[in-house]
């Protein structure tokens, strides 16, 4: 078939649009490995800040810590309520009135400006539950903020599988809980999965709800719930607001972004997975 | 003897009627096709006989079909009406399950756990559906990896694994080719020895070829049932003239 030019000039728009974001992301990278590169080593992971004022002299290991904490948590309070949320309106729910309404509420939820989110838990946690600025407190706030995208994500992952398992299942007799749990979940699991590290990217990053609820500028990250934690977007803004030290500023940013870059390396390895699959 | 009897039955999608007071007794141990031009409601009819049509947004129904003497609305539990009615659907539909497994997916789910009573049924299903010899050696494999007259007659033989009374097809062979079509025809002349058959299909050679009785619909309503022979050649009604005669195609 023959082309016509304005296929071409799509074409051509959808690369130069492609060629740009990609450009913008390496100069992104590349500019902090200019700039931070060379403080990236061994010490600066695996030691704790020091020097006066703090984090001129050793490294972020803590940081690194409680981010892994505060995601991790996330995850864990997260998880088990976003799923079930996902399991009714794409398998019980359906077109129902009740899944038109809970469909519009996580739709709000997602545009909730994160610092609300924080400034909530800490009125709820951190002030009225006496929870004070805790690892458990910025744990709930990044879980209420990717609530939404677990819930949407895994929706989508469920929906995506060929409706006719469903028709079969269905005719002969048997009930929705059982076809999930040998024929959609077992299908849908490397999309779920895949939206779940998506998520985990996104608390990883995320500096508003953490700043009233968890982070400190310097803590032993110990992994108890309700002590702060140092986190690697706060430190990165302590040290950049404070112009404490620019290099590890920049040091600190680069490993950000490693890490938020591997979660959704991952996360799109799985979702092709997932394609395959439901091809 | 009468095991499916429509009475009265009408059904809608929001407003719009799609059967209009179908009354309609089929015949035990036989084939019955149905057939009309396409939207003429052939497959609300026959998913309205395993209440699958309820699961269609909008839909409700008015009257009342009774399957093996009972009213479909009085079964307490939908799952025991579904069980004793099999279905098989236009689009062969493999399970991403192994081909031993599509068979069980319905006996295991009631409860069947004895390994060898679980052999035993994948085998006389397989059997009974002509497929044992073809895939006795790779039970295990995906079932994904059989052709499309394969898994029409794998899905014949899930369905057939939990014992049904009635098994409805809902034009099964329109995506096969002459070969497995013929397969599946014979089979079903088989098996109507044992269950009742209902099928819907829009070729009227295979209404012929295979069926004892045929159900013409037109527009929602029941025109005509008669002996295939009769209704083919003789017919009452000059719409099923006209349709039987390729005049409505």
């Amino acid at each position: 078939m023959k082309k016509t030019m304005i296929d071409y000039l799509l074409m051509a728009w959808f690369w130069s649009s492609g060629l740009l974001i990609l450009v913008i992301l390496l100069a992104i990278i590349v500019y902090l490995i200019w700039r931070g590169g060379a403080f990236v080593n061994l010490e600066f992971i695996l030691e704790s800040p020091s020097g006066f004022p703090l984090g001129t002299e050793g490294g972020i290991f803590p940081a690194i810590k409680g981010t892994l904490w505060l995601i991790l948590l996330a995850l864990v309070l997260s998880i088990v309520p976003g799923l079930m949320t996902a399991i009714y309106l794409s398998e019980y729910g359906r077109s129902g009135r009740l899944a038109a309404f809970i469909s519009l509420l996580v739709q709000s939820m997602a545009g909730v400006p994160s610092i609300i989110t924080g400034l909530f838990v800490y009125a709820l946690g951190v002030v009225t539950l006496g929870w004070g600025i805790s690892l458990l407190a910025g744990g709930l706030a990044l879980a209420i903020m990717v609530f939404p995208v677990i819930v949407v994500s895994s929706r989508n992952a469920l929906l995506a599988i060929d409706e006719n398992y469903r028709l079969v299942a269905s005719s002969l007799g048997v009930s929705k809980s059982y076809t999930l749990y040998r024929i959609i979940l077992p299908r849908a699991i490397p999309g779920i999965l895949a939206g779940i590290l998506l998520a985990l990217g996104y608390a990883a990053g995320a500096t508003a709800p953490i700043m009233v609820t968890a982070a400190a500028i310097i803590a032993s990250s110990s992994g108890a719930l309700l002590e702060p934690v140092m986190a690697l977007p706060y430190h990165l803004y302590i040290l950049f607001t404070e112009h404490s030290s620019i290099h590890h500023a920049y040091a600190t940013a680069l490993v950000l972004v490693c890490l938020v870059l591997f979660l959704n390396i991952l996360a799109l390895s799985l979702s092709s997975l997932q394609e395959r699959i439901n091809r | 003897m009468n095991t499916v009897e429509f009475i009265d039955f009408s059904t809608f999608y929001g407003q719009k009627a799609v059967l209009r007071n179908i009354n309609m007794k089929f015949t035990a141990n036989s084939i019955t096709a149905i057939i009309g031009p396409s939207g003429c409601g052939k497959t609300t009819l026959l998913r309205s006989i395993n209440r699958t049509a309820e699961l269609e947004n909008g839909f409700n129904s008015r009257g009342d079909i009774r399957v093996l003497g009972q009213s479909i609305n009085e079964y307490r539990n939908v799952s025991i009406l579904r069980r004793r009615v099999g279905m098989v659907y236009q689009v062969p539909v493999a399970l991403p399950l192994s081909i031993m497994e599509n068979v069980l997916f319905g006996p295991k789910y009631y409860g069947v756990k004895n390994r060898s009573e679980l052999e035993a049924i994948t085998e006389k299903c397989l059997r009974r559906v002509a497929l044992w010899d073809e895939v006795k050696d790779r039970l295990k494999r995906p079932a994904s990896q059989l052709s499309g007259g394969q898994k029409q007659r794998l899905a014949i033989a899930r369905a057939l694994a939990v014992e049904p009374q009635l098994l409805l097809l809902d034009e099964p062979c329109s995506s096969l080719d002459p070969a497995s079509t013929g397969m599946i025809e014979d089979l079903l002349t088989q098996l109507a020895e044992e269950i009742t058959i209902i099928i819907v299909t829009h070729n009227l050679f295979q209404a012929k070829r295979i069926s004892h009785e045929t159900a013409f619909i037109l527009e929602g309503r029941l025109i005509e049932k008669a002996p295939t022979n009769k209704l083919f050649e003789s017919p009452e009604k000059p719409e099923t003239q006209g349709f039987v005669s390729g005049l409505f195609g």
